[in-house]
């Protein structure tokens, strides 16, 4: 496949706004999962990894007027697009011609889920929930920041994100665009956390990745966002790019509406799609970012699926949503982003918080030190309706 | 006990969506799980909601949910057992 | 309609959709779990699916399901919030919780027609039918797809459903 390069990227989550205090944290081995400050719930026990700013905060650093219309998801996903732009150099023309492709879920949900029960009454709170809608929230995110030549928003469940840097990438390889920023954003609600709490699938302490005793997962919220282009358009505009992307692929599952089949059959797929279009074999990766939530059914059917890909060639893997939690629809392009890091800056990304190994199961690596150079990353994001993908980043 | 056993059936019947079921046609001794109903995990979760809902009883471990819900009969005797409401 | 000939239904709005589960396909009770948006799209399969005269229900992994909408899946969120909305009466439901994705509808087509292939779901202001376009053919890039079903697929509540979905078979 035609290399497509990344040339910029922004990360927010639990551990750190922009890539310097998140790369600080990962190399610290310091999780950003703990109590609830933000979100206003009464399940307020429940362990998240909440963007350690307040709105207000965030509307300040940002140095935007307060506007009624943004949303939490809105803002980080400001924040983590801003970056990503600023290191592509990607503004004026450029930036006209590119497209934006967009992951979210919940959208402006934060905003709605607090006017809910006003709004029957009251008028005028509608320019507060305006930019509810996934594709409202995709328009906030760029407003301020680029005019793009279009837009569209990915909503996939957990892989909305991967599947967000998927499109732009096909766009890019039959030359509908030179220039595609992709990515996702998604906040915390009341609305998901009591849905998630429902499926019994949140663990009350932090998460355990890969570990025997794992009880499920801690939510999470961010956003991360990367330029692709084309090898054309690094070299017009003169721009060094950070890696590549080298190959990827999706594929379905198509056993459950929420669980994973129990030999990871759609992850399966998804990885050796990847591997095929990347031109590589399992020996050629260094380093796996696992999807890794810590429920019991993710951790055992990925455990089993990255098995079946990589045989006797299994490299480190780890999950690092014991850092941040589950992002959700941004977890795709966050994951990425510190990837990203991990190649530029030659570490593993360790599994924190894991103690024993599962049966039969994947151990994690837990020391950031690698056995020799990490040219090749694979990472997987698999969302609820078996929609599980992979991508591979290259030096 | 009777009259349980059928509102619970009717209950199941209703809050996991099973169309085209009749009271009737559900056995009180058969497993709910594993057998011609289709009843999945999401299923189990329902389940524990209506537990809750209707007879007051929480159960915080889905897999306890697998004994109590071996049977109509089963479920029956364990919320005239606990139930609170 | 279907290839621009009308079928038969009876029932108004979602009752129709009903009907035509039983009209037309009848051998899949998972049908009645599906919320309003999963059971449109499920139903506008079924009925291109069948007509195709292909082979159904082995696994295969070149058919690739990617949907539209604006409404993502407002008619199942708006139902799992009021499960949540009456501190008195505050019962979320997981079995609702499960359809506030508008993929998921992806992944019940491809649970029943047994698709591994991509699958992947876009929501847009409006259909934007050279957005559209280009997305779906974008997905012809990945060289195991072979066909995609596609289409438009919204749900908004139980009067306001629309779904106009095509299968695209590469020569």
């Amino acid at each position: 496949m035609e290399p497509i390069y990344i040339t910029g990227a922004g990360v927010v989550s639990a551990i750190g706004i922009g890539k310097d205090e998140t790369l600080a944290a990962l190399l610290a081995g310091r999780t950003g999962i703990g109590r609830m400050k933000y979100l206003p719930s009464c399940h307020n026990d429940l362990p998240v990894g909440e963007v350690p700013l307040s709105n207000e905060e965030m509307v300040r650093k940002l140095g935007i007027a307060d506007d009624v219309r943004y949303t939490r998801t809105a803002l980080m996903g400001k924040l983590a697009l801003r970056e990503a732009l600023q290191e592509a150099r990607l503004e004026g023309e450029a930036l006209s011609e590119a497209h934006f492709i967009s992951a979210t879920t919940v959208g402006g949900m934060d905003r709605r889920e607090t006017y809910y029960e006003h709004e029957q009454s009251c008028d005028e709170t509608y320019a507060q929930i305006a930019t509810h809608h996934c594709g409202s929230c995709t328009e906030m995110v760029a407003e301020g920041l680029g005019t793009f030549a279009s837009m569209a928003t990915v909503s996939t469940a957990c892989s909305s994100a991967t599947n967000a840097m998927i499109t732009g990438a096909n766009m890019l390889r039959c030359g509908m665009a030179d220039i595609v920023v992709v990515g996702g954003t998604e906040s915390l609600t009341k609305f998901h956390l009591n849905g998630f709490n429902a499926l019994m699938i949140l663990d009350a302490q932090q998460c355990r990745p890969f570990d025997r005793d794992r009880a499920g997962l801690n939510l999470g919220e961010g956003a991360g966002y990367l330029v692709l282009e084309t090898a054309e358009s690094v070299r017009k505009r003169g721009v060094k790019p950070l890696c590549v992307l080298s190959g990827y692929g999706n594929a379905c599952d198509a056993f459950h509406q929420t669980a994973s089949s129990p030999d990871g059959e759609g992850a399966w797929l998804a990885m050796q799609e990847a591997l095929q279009l990347a031109g590589l074999k399992p020996e050629d990766i260094q380093y796996i970012n696992a999807h890794g939530t810590g429920t019991p059914n993710n951790d055992e059917s990925e455990s089993h699926a990255i098995r079946r890909v990589f045989g006797d060639h299994l490299p480190p893997v780890s999950s690092t949503k014991s850092f941040t939690g589950h992002t959700t629809s941004a977890s795709g392009s966050i994951e990425a982003v510190f990837c990203i890091l991990a190649l530029q800056h030659q570490f593993l990304p360790q599994n924190i918080n894991w103690q024993t190994p599962m049966d039969d199961g994947i151990i994690p690596v837990t020391d950031q030190r690698p056995d020799g150079e990490i040219r090749h990353i694979l990472s997987n994001a698999f969302g609820f309706g078996g929609n599980d993908s992979s991508i591979i980043l290259s030096k | 006990m009777e009259d349980l056993v059928l509102e619970l059936k009717k209950d199941i019947i209703e809050s996991l969506n099973l169309e085209d079921v009749k009271p009737e046609d559900i056995d009180a001794d058969e497993p709910l799980f594993g057998s011609g109903l289709g009843l999945d995990s999401i299923d189990a979760l329902e389940l524990i909601v209506l537990l809750e809902r209707k007879y007051g009883i929480k159960l915080k471990d889905p897999n306890k949910g697998k004994e109590v819900f071996k049977s109509v009969n089963v479920m029956a005797q364990f919320i005239t057992d606990n139930r609170t409401k | 309609m279907l290839n621009g000939h009308c079928l038969e239904t009876s029932g108004n709005g979602s009752e129709m959709l009903t009907d035509a589960y039983r009209r037309y396909v009848g051998d899949y009770p998972k049908f009645f779990k599906m919320d309003g948006l999963s059971r449109l799209g499920f139903i506008a399969s079924e009925l291109i699916l069948q007509r195709l005269g292909e082979e159904r229900f082995t696994p295969r992994t070149d058919r690739a399901v990617i949907l539209f909408n604006r409404s993502g899946s407002i008619e199942a969120d708006v139902h799992y919030q009021s499960t949540i909305s009456d501190p008195d009466n505050f019962f979320p439901s997981p079995s609702v919780f499960v359809y506030t994705l508008p993929n998921i509808v992806t992944g019940e087509i491809a649970i029943r027609n047994k698709y591994q292939g991509e699958t992947s779901f876009f929501v847009l202001e409006h259909e934007d039918q050279p957005t559209i376009q280009a997305m779906i053919e974008a997905s012809f890039e990945d060289e195991g797809t072979t066909s995609v079903l596609a289409g438009w697929v919204d749900y908004t509540d139980a009067h306001h459903f629309e779904a106009r979905m095509k299968i695209i078979i590469k020569e």
